[in-house]
């Protein structure tokens, strides 16, 4: 899963590039030009692949991290 | 009731928030310029979005559409949607662990204390606060534009109007207030985001009609440009760089440092595309249909605060202005505060306070940085009144990401030293500044057919790693402190 997810976020990043639309007006569901709807598929996407990458990709050693009490001096 | 007073009352209601939090707030730097390290997911995320979302998401995107058509969206939000969630789980959750494991206030402390140099510090505490002054300046001339649009109130008036009630607030109630007031500023710019799209929308005859107008627009050029992405391919691309800025404002660090664990960040990764989604597209689409009702030499700025106000009623039209304005002022306070924090802890305390002053007179000299540097910013901005606010967004933006190497150099690479950070600043200072007329003049420039954020960061990575590998790396046991296990 860990490889999938990576997978899709580096595909998002690539079709970004719109490829298919780049100077095509047609306009979608009556109001939103192809290439903004595309876009917007692309943002969508982007939600699905980081929900994914916080599930199967996070690194949950971090909140273990050690304090060192004597920096802790320069809050107070 | 007037919009003028909606928004006066909308004003009114965050300063009581900022009331409210100063009865929670302990009396301690730490609590001040961190909340304790305290923030839980939803605010923190309610906090790093209302912070990266600014005039530039509103005004910003929707006068430029009016000006380029929908390619806007591509440009900025969807490769935002993309690269903000990487940078806060590659670089937010990691500096929040050293963060917390070492005590750092500010980001100035966590380079100074990794790169052992004051001299770093030195250099990068006035590029840092210029790059502060420019993202603080958009958010002023969009506030002054958007009051005098939506309100009638004169400019001068509405920037300083906006400005005091932000320093008031943020002095009041430090990082919990400003965290407070983010998160009710988040909701509000949401909602009001979407209520304005609904109204506008159905005045103009509904989402089809609207784009009918665009689509048949008398001057086909514009019709063409307005619904099409066509725009240089180069430049297209190197757009995505633009976002990579967030990893490098101070304010968004000190935002990450007030989490209370790691994990808090995950809402904040997966939900920011959706949110950016729910934000953009309205704006762009509004910018889009303006083509069709604005006459085409209206300033950008100006755009979504004209289609508001032509389209809504005057209590909407208030309830809207205050909407937009709660985007500006949710950035703005984020940066005054750590505008605060940088003076105190890493300038004052660390070259000029011989003794250790008290923890009042601390929090009141950075008081005093703040308001000089919002005066300042407060009579630019009168000058500037007709800069567009994307175009400073975009060199704002060009000047962090380009000293992203020092940050990401220094969470990564072990060999990474002192001469490699100051010699990668040099380098973006001399080239940002060198460029700033040209880059501010309407419509930018170009350097080698792509924006020159490619050539700045190429320029700033090529010095950081050649200057690290020349000289004598780090000791040992200094690295040790930061690629231990734990936060590595």
């Amino acid at each position: 899963m860990k490889l999938f997810t990576i997978a899709l976020i580096a595909l998002l990043f690539m079709v970004h590039q719109d490829f298919w639309w780049w100077d095509d007006s047609t306009v979608v569901l009556g109001f939103l030009p192809v290439g903004l709807a595309s876009q917007m598929v692309i943002t969508l996407g982007a939600g699905i692949g980081w929900w994914l990458a916080t599930e199967y990709c996070w690194p949950k050693q971090l909140d273990d991290s050690p304090i060192d009490e004597s920096k802790k001096e320069s809050e107070r | 009731m007037t919009p003028l007073t909606i928004i006066v009352l909308y004003l009114c209601l965050l300063l009581g928030v900022a009331v409210l939090s100063n009865v929670f707030l302990k009396k301690t730097a730490g609590d001040f310029f961190l909340a304790s390290r305290s923030i839980g997911p939803f605010m923190l995320f309610m906090s790093l979005f209302g912070t990266t979302m600014t005039a530039f998401s509103l005004t910003g995107s929707s006068g430029f559409t009016f000006k380029n058509g929908i390619v806007t969206y591509g440009l900025m939000g969807s490769w935002s949607a993309l690269v903000h969630p990487l940078i806060f789980f590659l670089v937010g959750a990691k500096v929040w662990a050293l963060g917390k494991r070492h005590g750092y206030l500010t980001q100035l402390s966590y380079l100074r204390d990794r790169y052992q140099s004051s001299f770093l510090t030195l250099l990068l505490f006035p590029l840092l606060v210029g790059f502060i002054m420019l993202y603080v300046l958009m958010g002023a001339i969009g506030a002054g534009s958007a009051l005098q649009g939506i309100a009638g109130l004169e400019y001068k008036w509405g920037v300083a109007l906006v400005s005091s009630v932000v320093l008031v607030y943020v002095f009041f109630g430090g990082m919990r207030g400003t965290a407070w007031a983010n998160t009710m500023q988040t909701l509000v710019f949401l909602i009001m985001g979407a209520v304005a799209f609904v109204v506008i929308v159905s005045d103009l005859g509904g989402p089809q009609e609207a784009t009918r107008q665009v689509v048949e627009h008398a001057n086909a050029e514009v019709a063409k440009r307005a619904v099409r992405t066509d725009f240089n391919k180069g430049v297209f691309a190197s757009y995505c760089l633009i976002p990579i800025s967030v990893g490098m404002f101070p304010h968004l660090f000190q935002h990450w440092l007030t989490a209370k664990k790691a994990s808090n960040f995950k809402l904040s990764v997966a939900a920011f595309p959706f949110c950016i989604l729910i934000l953009w597209a309205p704006c762009v689409l509004i910018g889009m249909w303006a083509t069709a009702s604005l006459p085409l030499e209206v300033p950008g700025n100006e755009v979504l605060p004209r289609m508001v106000s032509a389209h809504a009623g005057n209590v909407l039209s208030g309830l809207i202005g205050a909407g937009i304005l709660a985007a500006m002022m949710s950035s703005m306070d984020s940066q005054f505060l750590c505008l605060g924090s940088m003076f105190t802890n890493d300038f004052y305390l660390h070259f000029i306070a011989k003794d250790r002053p008290s923890e009042r007179s601390v929090v009141w000299m950075g008081r005093m940085f703040v308001i000089s540097i919002v005066v300042a910013t407060y009579f630019i901005a009168l000058y500037c009144h007709k800069k567009s606010v994307f175009g400073l967004g975009v060199w704002c933006f060009t000047g962090f990401t380009s000293l992203f190497p020092i940050l990401v150099g220094g969470l990564y690479w072990k060999r990474s030293n002192k001469y490699g950070a100051i010699a990668s600043v040099v380098v973006v200072a001399c080239m940002w500044l060198y460029y700033i007329d040209r880059a501010l003049e309407p419509g930018g420039f170009l350097l080698l057919g792509v924006l020159p954020v490619v050539l700045m960061l190429a320029a700033s990575t090529l010095a950081f790693v050649v200057a690290s590998l020349v000289t004598p790396p780090p000791d040992e046991a200094h690295i040790a402190k930061f690629f231990a296990p734990g936060p590595g």
